[in-house]
């Protein structure tokens, strides 16, 4: 155990501070030729017309492609995106034609002279415009044509791609039982990943039609099925490959790029192909964080115990629905934070708009709903007359609970946030809801929000880890999970170092992920992978042992059980001068006699979700994810009432890890989460104009949190072990987001006075909202 | 990368420059004078500007000069963003450019580009159109010398051919007391929701606006305005934004409503920093 709550580096790490890391487009590959993409300037309209002819006169040009050269529907939930644009352009940023050529100056230049006629159409830019009655479909053949897709609802002749409900005890009776009520609007426009890796592709197919694809992708097992898939090739016939990534956040799990890199290959005869995208296209073309209305009512009772709540979230999934369907169900299992409400009537509407389209992003949506349900709490608290940090208290989920889709919560399953709570309580010493005043405009005052999140995985998803040896005996660890800063690898090689007692400088782990190599891990996405790749490495690092002891029970002449394993030998507990190398064992023991003993020791460790199940379309009854992890979080600011500028002080973070691995590590992580949701609530959103022409589509107008700006960021934790899980240790490393937003939201509405449903929470926000007399 | 290809001079003398790009214009190549390239790079990046040349000033002496000659500071085009600041030659231009990008930025951006260049800003300007300060072009006739508030109308009124060479800051406005104060939206490091630049000259604070409205400008009755001190400072900002209302900018980094707010604020914290001069 030891191990593990060992501060350890990471094992990339001083790769990564010399500069020698390598990233997917730092590799050259002789006789490669380069790809652009022509994107939409409309955020909707009509192809009229494309002509190629004068791109294709450029000398060096080698293909210039558009939708209708491969009519494909692409889409990992619902197949409702064509590769290239084809006949009509759903978002501005769109890609509608692809240019090949032998650099990259001459594929601009090409595709400079693409003619595309445009007509345009109305453009919607809100779930309330697209479900109005008489909105343009943006996609008629929703609901038709995968009628099969399990788990998914498309409303055929509407824009929902998809629908869930969670229907529980008596929502009128709540409502009788509810001394204090609130009913609050929230809109949170789209923003976007923005990874320092952008995002890119390449591709290549041998003579025997092999197809390589090279990509910095969170899903290359998915990459590996999809383009198998659309292009109905054999899966053995692909492999993908993905060198260390440079920040993912959700935004690389969605296959894109890959499909692009494919079809330019395949057009110049599986010549190398890279596709070079730039920030600006990152930004534009490649999906982003989705976008939320929602209406949410809460009802408590006399002592303050919420007694019902009618919740409607409306998802703007963007043009395409990718994985935004399952976040519109992970959206109405875990809408209701971590609190038992027993009344309870839930909708959640995944909607297509003219937006970019969206995909996972850090929490897979719960640092959207969570900013709209604790502003709700925080309202509520007020009207109930309770501390907002004792009502969250009082409302906080137990074990016995059911949550929204009914799975009964035990210190397993769901920690314990009432642990969390008390802990912050300390931690940041609360001091209530009155601002403090420090200088004649200023204030400092608190604001508090609670996390929960549990991961919304295909309920058969499959990880795996393999062992060999070296000859100095130590050991490779070699998984499926992709590397991308959030320190899986080193997580995982945590996790075998602590099974085979053995220092971790003795456990090397494999960066790149090959699918042909690696044991497939289903995405590295959802915080799952300590979870379902440590199952893994601990079944391979028992399989290890077993056969550790086989061969050494035969080459001592002594039962299995009488041997001990620690520090790289194997030895008898009661006799431990009798002992063996790893290095003189692990690959088959040759007796001093000369006798070969066993064989060459390799290990495996599969892993299989299990007890999941897809939700009840009535009730939403079912199991969507296999825990959950709660926490609380607190931020500190200084504001100015004046010009409603504000200054964050502190960040605190109280969460249940399960138990301790890599403490340093963790505090990092979670604190890199803050500072992420910091910037998400203060400042980045993606503005569009009625058009639905992105406005801010560069660095320069998209603005980030920088160095300066930020809090003190403080973690403390809480340990509940998850049984389940390896060493007890929770799914964690997206959550210190999810609450950030929320408690920013509701230490600004203290401070300013008002009211805010909005993000982000700009000065000039705040200022609108106070001139209209809200709060 | 700039997926373009241009031609790059480096001429060692301003005639050289200009004849250069006269020739350049001829050839249709729509040459760019170069100073820092911050600007040229990004925006050529983007596919916003595809200038066929370029022509760097950096060796050029005369664009590269930065001294106090009789009773002037001559400052060169090419002199950058840090070395204003560095030098404290002229403390309230020195001020203004320590709130222009990062440092980075900072060392590679010139006077003349941010006088001369698209991003509508242009915050060098200010202190410029403050103190009297007096610009030289270099063109085909040769050297043309204007005054900067003449030659700044919403901005550089410039010849075809035409090199901003020097600005000329008389040495009385070098050490006269200043302010200067930057509202972002949010950021430490941004474009200005608006920017203030006050001059103190010799009984009263001249003052120009950078973000304010669509262009860097400075308004004598603003400034009679903002020196009546038998006015409190918030009757004056009061007064000063009914003035502006229809012309401030407005844009996503904030609307013109939210601008005019701002301003009152800003010009009142302003004045009361002046009473401590």
């Amino acid at each position: 155990m030891s191990e593990l709550r060992r501060n350890v580096q990471r094992k990339e790490s001083w790769d990564k501070v010399t500069g020698n890391a390598k990233y997917c487009d730092d590799f050259s590959v002789s006789g490669m030729l380069t790809a652009r993409i022509l994107t939409s300037p409309h955020g909707h309209a009509i192809i009229k017309r494309i002509d190629t002819s004068s791109a294709w006169s450029i000398p060096g040009v080698k293909a210039v492609i558009t939708g209708k050269d491969f009519p494909v529907l692409c889409g990992v939930l619902l197949r409702d995106r064509p590769a290239l644009a084809i006949d009509r352009v759903r978002y501005c940023g769109e890609p509608v034609a692809l240019v090949v050529a032998l650099d990259e100056e001459t594929a601009l230049k090409a595709r400079d002279l693409i003619q595309v006629e445009y007509e345009p159409l109305p453009v919607i830019l809100d779930p309330a415009d697209a479900l109005k009655e008489g909105a343009p479909i943006l996609h008629p053949q929703v609901g038709v044509l995968f009628p099969d897709v399990k788990d998914i609802y498309p409303i055929h002749g509407t824009n929902i791609a998809s629908h869930y409900q969670i229907r529980r005890g008596e929502i009128q009776a709540g409502w009788k039982a509810c001394e204090y009520q609130v009913e609050e609007d929230y809109y949170l426009p789209p923003s976007d990943h923005l990874a320092m890796e952008v995002r890119t592709a390449r591709a290549q197919i041998s003579a025997d039609g092999k197809v390589k694809i090279t990509t910095t992708s969170q899903a290359p097992f998915s990459v590996k099925k999809q383009i198998a898939e659309y292009f109905k090739i054999p899966a053995g016939q692909i492999e993908v490959h993905v060198p260390l990534v440079g920040g993912g956040f959700g935004g690389k799990a969605s296959v894109m790029l890959e499909i692009l890199a494919y079809i330019a290959s395949r057009k110049v005869g599986g010549r190398p192909v890279r596709l070079v995208i730039t920030r600006e296209e990152d930004l534009q073309s490649a999906p982003c964080r989705l976008s939320l209305r929602s209406k949410i009512k809460l009802g408590a009772d006399c002592q303050g115990k919420i007694q019902a709540a009618e919740i409607t979230y409306w998802l703007d999934c963007g043009a395409y629905s990718d994985i935004a369907p399952n976040m519109a169900k992970s959206m109405a299992s875990n809408g209701t934070g971590p609190y038992y409400i027993p009344n309870l009537f839930c909708n959640s509407f995944c909607v297509y708009t003219n937006h970019t389209y969206a995909t996972s992003y850090r929490s897979f949506g719960h640092e959207s709903f969570t900013y709209c349900l604790e502003r709700a709490m925080d309202r509520l608290a007020d009207r109930s007359g309770i501390d907002p940090l004792e009502f969250r208290l009082i409302n906080a989920i137990r074990p016995g609970d059911l949550t929204p889709t009914q799975v009964q919560c035990t210190p397993s399953n769901t920690g314990n946030l009432v642990a969390c709570l008390q802990k912050v309580k300390d931690l940041a010493k609360w001091q209530g809801t009155a601002p403090i005043k420090i200088e004649p405009n200023k204030v400092r005052v608190q604001g508090v929000s609670c996390l929960w999140k549990s991961a919304s995985p295909p309920t058969n998803a499959v990880s795996g880890a393999m062992i060999t040896f070296n000859p100095d005996g130590s050991l490779n660890l070699n998984t499926g999970v992709v590397e991308m800063g959030s320190g899986n690898k080193t997580n995982l090689a945590q996790i075998l170092a602590a099974k085979m007692k053995l220092d971790i400088s003795q456990i090397h782990v494999v960066y790149d992920v090959d699918t042909r190599l690696n044991p497939e891990h289903w995405k590295t996405v959802a915080s799952l992978s300590g979870y379902m790749a440590g199952n893994a490495v601990c079944q391979a690092a028992d399989d290890v042992l077993e056969q550790i002891r086989t061969i050494a029970a035969q080459a001592f002449e002594c039962q299995k059980q009488e041997l001990e394993i620690a520090d790289g030998m194997v030895f008898i507990k009661n006799n431990p001068n009798c002992y063996l190398l790893f290095k003189d064992i692990v690959a088959g023991y040759k007796a001093p006699d000369g006798r070969s003993i066993g064989e060459p020791v390799l290990g495996r460790g599969g892993f299989m979700l299990k007890g999941l199940s897809i939700l009840d379309q009535e009730t939403g009854k079912g199991k969507p994810g296999p825990s959950w992890t709660v926490g609380v979080q607190i931020v500190e600011l200084e504001f100015d009432k004046r010009d409603f500028t504000y200054r964050l002080i502190e960040a605190y973070t109280v969460i249940d890890c399960g138990a301790l691995i890599n403490p340093q590590a963790i505090s990092e992580m979670i604190a890199g989460g803050m500072a992420m949701g910091i910037g998400l609530a203060s400042r980045e959103y993606l503005s569009y104009d009625f058009q639905g022409v992105l406005q801010s589509p560069t660095l320069r107008t998209y603005k980030l949190l920088h160095i300066g700006q930020e809090p003190d960021y403080r973690v403390g934790l809480v340990q509940t072990p998850q049984e389940d899980a390896p060493y007890g240790i929770r799914s964690l490393s997206e959550h210190g987001i999810i609450g950030i937003p929320a408690a920013l939201g509701n230490a600004l509405s203290r401070a300013a006075k008002v009211n805010c449903t909005q993000l982000p929470l700009t000065p000039e926000y705040l200022w609108s909202i106070s001139q209209k007399g809200q709060a | 990368m700039i997926p373009i290809h241009f031609e790059y001079y480096r001429p060692q003398t301003v005639r050289q420059a200009v004849e250069t790009y006269i020739r350049l214009l001829q050839e249709k190549k729509k040459p760019l004078y170069y100073g820092g390239g911050s600007e040229i790079i990004s925006m050529s990046r983007a596919g916003d500007i595809h200038p066929g040349a370029v022509i760097d000033i950096k060796e050029i002496p005369e664009c590269m000069v930065f001294e106090e000659q009789n009773e002037r500071l001559v400052i060169g085009a090419a002199v950058t963003l840090r070395q204003i600041r560095d030098s404290r030659m002229f403390p309230l231009l020195g001020t203004v450019s320590k709130h222009i990008a990062d440092h980075t930025n900072q060392c590679r951006i010139t006077l003349g580009g941010n006088l001369c260049g698209n991003i509508i800003y242009r915050e060098m300007s200010s202190p410029l159109l403050l103190s009297d300060a007096q610009v030289l072009f270099f063109g085909p006739d040769g050297v043309r010398r204007a005054l900067f508030t003449d030659a700044f109308q919403l901005r550089m009124l410039m010849n075809p051919g035409e090199l901003l060479m020097q600005i000329h800051i008389s040495k009385q406005y070098l050490k006269s007391p200043y302010r200067y104060i930057k509202k972002t939206a949010n950021e430490k490091i941004d474009y200005p929701l608006m920017s203030i630049a006050a001059l103190y000259d010799q009984k009263s604070w001249r003052v120009a606006f950078s973000g304010l409205c669509a262009s860097p400008f400075r308004s004598l009755k603003i400034e009679e305005i903002l020196n009546q001190r038998h006015l409190s400072p918030l009757q004056r900002a009061e007064m000063v934004s009914e003035l502006v209302p229809g012309q401030a900018l407005s844009d996503y980094r904030g609307s013109s409503q939210y601008r005019l707010f701002m301003l009152k604020n800003t010009l009142a914290d302003m004045m009361e920093e002046w009473e401590h001069v």
